[in-house]
């Protein structure tokens, strides 16, 4: 049987508010992510959903509990080995693209490269910013000369340019209209249909449709986890890359 | 990271900040102008006061006709404006007492007596002009470094023989003559005519302000007979073989002169003797107090530069946590994120270090005009401006860089 991608066991985060009482944001949570997945994190706000992201993805450690990336032990690493899990192993996409501003979209694109030892940036950008559709005219445009979906389709190359084994998305489509919004999880489809494995978090049910797999999140647990929603297919791949 | 990509990324995030950058630049350029004029301005002052010490030379002393008075002046007589020296009425300074000095006090390698007048008349023709002149002996050139530009300099001969022959100075040359060639021409020195054998070389201005090229030397024998009617000196420099001579040479040279002029003890001298170690005193005592006026705006500029540097960084850091926190989503460790804030720092201050320079350079123009003190400008200065302003820049930055660092990524991107 294949190693599993992500597997967590008993995860629990505890936020602490100025050292009293803590909030349980997370308890006990025991999942499995397998490779190829496209994974749709949804629940009500409040229920744990990105403390349930950042911790999968690295970004944050629990307070009790492990996760094993890639057959990496991760809960107990220091900050800046998670830093390096990061760099090699995972992208982020966010709502807010999170974008530098009066930087270039290339030059966002190569952010992540400057914190590897590869020595080329600009090759590696160019090739995500193609990947994901975006104009190659406008490679040189600031973020504040884009739109909206453009914005978080350079978010989503930054986010592929370290060629990570699994894409975070946390709420990808709330800033966008419903057009954009489609075409973002017509990428996210697309992109995994080529092998990348993708997790999404979102309110939206139509957004999670695209998804093979739901996890529903509910006062820092998951109460149900099923593959067995089908996913409507997504747009062709023409369309998306166009 | 790379250092050349770091940079270009600090300087990208100095870019993307302009109006903050301007002020942490302008905070430090103000620190280092201030700097940079008053070092300037301190280089230039010990720069003339040494000037002056050079002129008086350090082996050289000076021994004055005349009890202590409250005279002060550096490299007097023959460099000065030539009159002024105190009380020369005195008349006992002899030219024997030169030739006993050199005789019997150890370490003197060299006496130039003289006898002076501050301003007698000197014709040519139908010009005249005012000039201080002097009687001195051929030590005159080696003593004082001041050789002839053509001609021959009053030799022992001319001594010998009251020989009427002059050396005279550009200025005089310029005035009595203007184009005329003055070589062999006679002159009339207060009265008595002198036939012109040597021009001086140009000296120009001394310590003083006085012109130094406006100067008649006549052989002393000749002058002390002929013009001035006198049989006393008016001062003898002295020369040392060493500078380690000079003080023990000094008090040799005191006990000499008050047993030839036959002084009981108690009686005041009739002599004044000025060495270099007075002025070299003088030096470094100014220095001192110039280096403590340097620690105190050097802090003063550090404290202010730096405190605005490092405000404006922590503004800036708790305004860009959504930009930390994504650099370290993407990877950036610890160490990045402080290189990235550090770099920031040492990058603003460094500009801020040359605008500073730059606007100093324009007040030491405007401070030399309206205040006559010249500003000197060395390489030092300007190193000491952008390595004050890195080391701000460094300093300043620590606590900031270090707090960017220290920011959890999940915190610093819920903002
Ligand atoms: N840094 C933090 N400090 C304190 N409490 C936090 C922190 N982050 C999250 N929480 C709390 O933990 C709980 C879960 O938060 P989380 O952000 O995971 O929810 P979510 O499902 O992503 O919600 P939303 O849909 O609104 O984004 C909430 O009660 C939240 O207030
Ligand atoms: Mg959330």
């Amino acid at each position: 049987m294949e190693q599993p991608l992500i597997q967590t066991r008993e995860l629990s985060r505890v936020y602490q508010k100025d050292g009293t009482v803590g909030v349980a944001a997370l308890t006990g949570v025991s999942v499995v992510i397998r490779r190829g997945e496209f994974v749709a994190l949804v629940g009500a706000s409040g229920s744990g959903k990105s403390t349930l992201m950042n911790l999968l993805g690295c970004l944050d450690r629990p307070t009790s509990g492990s996760v094993v990336l890639d057959g990496q032990e991760v809960s107990r690493l220091d900050e800046d080995e998670l830093a390096e899990v990061r760099s090699r192993k995972v992208g982020f996409v966010f709502q807010s693209f999170n974008l530098l501003p009066r930087t270039s979209a290339l030059e966002n694109v190569e952010l992540p490269l400057l914190y590897t030892d590869r020595p080329d940036l600009a090759g590696p950008a160019r090739a995500a910013l193609e990947v994901v559709g975006f104009p190659a005219d406008r490679f040189d445009h600031h973020p504040g000369e884009l739109s909206g979906g453009q914005q978080q389709r350079v978010a989503i190359a930054r986010a592929l340019v370290n060629d990570p084994e699994i894409l975070f998305a946390d709420e990808p489509t709330g800033n966008l209209d419903s057009t954009a919004s489609d075409e973002i999880m017509a990428l996210f489809t697309e992109l995994n249909r080529q092998g990348r494995t993708v997790v999404v978090v979102t309110h939206d049910a139509e957004v999670a449709r695209h998804a093979h797999r739901v996890l529903t999140m509910q006062d820092g647990r998951i109460v149900s986890d099923t593959a067995a929603v089908a996913a409507e297919p997504g747009p062709p791949a023409e369309e998306v890359v166009s | 990271m790379r250092t050349r990509r770091m940079l270009a990324q600090a300087l990208r995030g100095l870019n993307r900040n302009r109006l903050r950058s301007f002020f942490m630049a302008t905070g430090i350029a103000v620190g280092i102008t201030v700097l940079t004029v008053v070092l300037s301005a301190g280089m230039g002052a010990r720069e003339r006061i040494m000037d002056r010490v050079r002129v008086f030379g350090f082996e050289n002393m000076m021994v004055w006709a005349g009890g202590p008075t409250d005279q002060t002046r550096i490299g007097g007589g023959a460099g000065g404006g030539g009159g002024g020296e105190g009380s020369e009425i005195t008349a006992t300074l002899k030219l024997e007492d030169a030739e006993a000095i050199l005789g019997e006090v150890r370490g003197v390698r060299e006496v130039a007596p003289f006898s002076r007048a501050g301003q007698t008349e000197v014709r040519w023709r139908d010009r005249t002009f005012t000039s201080p002149t002097f009687g001195v002996t051929p030590e005159w050139a080696d003593v004082w470094d001041w050789y002839v530009e053509r001609g021959t300099f009053i030799s022992h001969e001319d001594n010998q023989l009251l020989a009427r022959t002059a050396a005279i100075g550009p200025t005089v040359v310029r005035e009595l003559f203007g184009a005329e060639d003055p070589m062999g021409q006679t002159i009339l020195v207060g009265g008595v005519p002198f036939e012109v054998t040597a021009i001086m070389e140009a000296k120009g201005t001394s310590a003083g302000g006085g012109d130094m090229d406006n100067r008649v030397f006549v052989p002393l024998s000749t002058y002390m007979r002929r013009v001035a009617n006198v049989d006393y000196l008016s001062g003898i420099r002295v020369q040392v073989q060493n500078v380690r001579y000079m003080e023990p040479a000094a008090a040799d040279i005191a006990a000499l002169l008050r047993e030839r002029h036959n002084l009981a003890p108690g009686m005041p001298d009739d002599f004044r003797i000025r060495t270099p170690t007075e002025v070299t005193a003088m030096v470094e005592e100014m220095q001192g107090t110039f280096n403590l006026f340097l620690i105190v705006v050097a802090t003063i500029a550090l404290l202010v530069g730096g405190v605005v540097v490092a405000n404006i960084m922590l503004i800036s850091v708790s305004e860009r946590r959504g930009e930390i926190g994504l650099r370290k989503a993407v990877g950036a460790r610890s160490r990045h994120i402080r290189a990235q804030f550090l770099a920031e720092s040492v990058a603003v201050t460094f500009l801020g270090g040359i605008g500073g320079i730059l606007l100093g350079l324009i007040g030491n123009v405007i401070l030399e005009r309206f205040t006559a003190t010249p500003a000197l400008l060395t390489w030092h200065v300007l190193a000491a401006g952008i390595v004050f302003a890195s080391v701000v820049g460094l300093a300043a930055g620590l606590h900031p860089a270090r707090k960017a660092a220290a920011m959890p990524p999940v915190d610093a991107l819920r903002s």
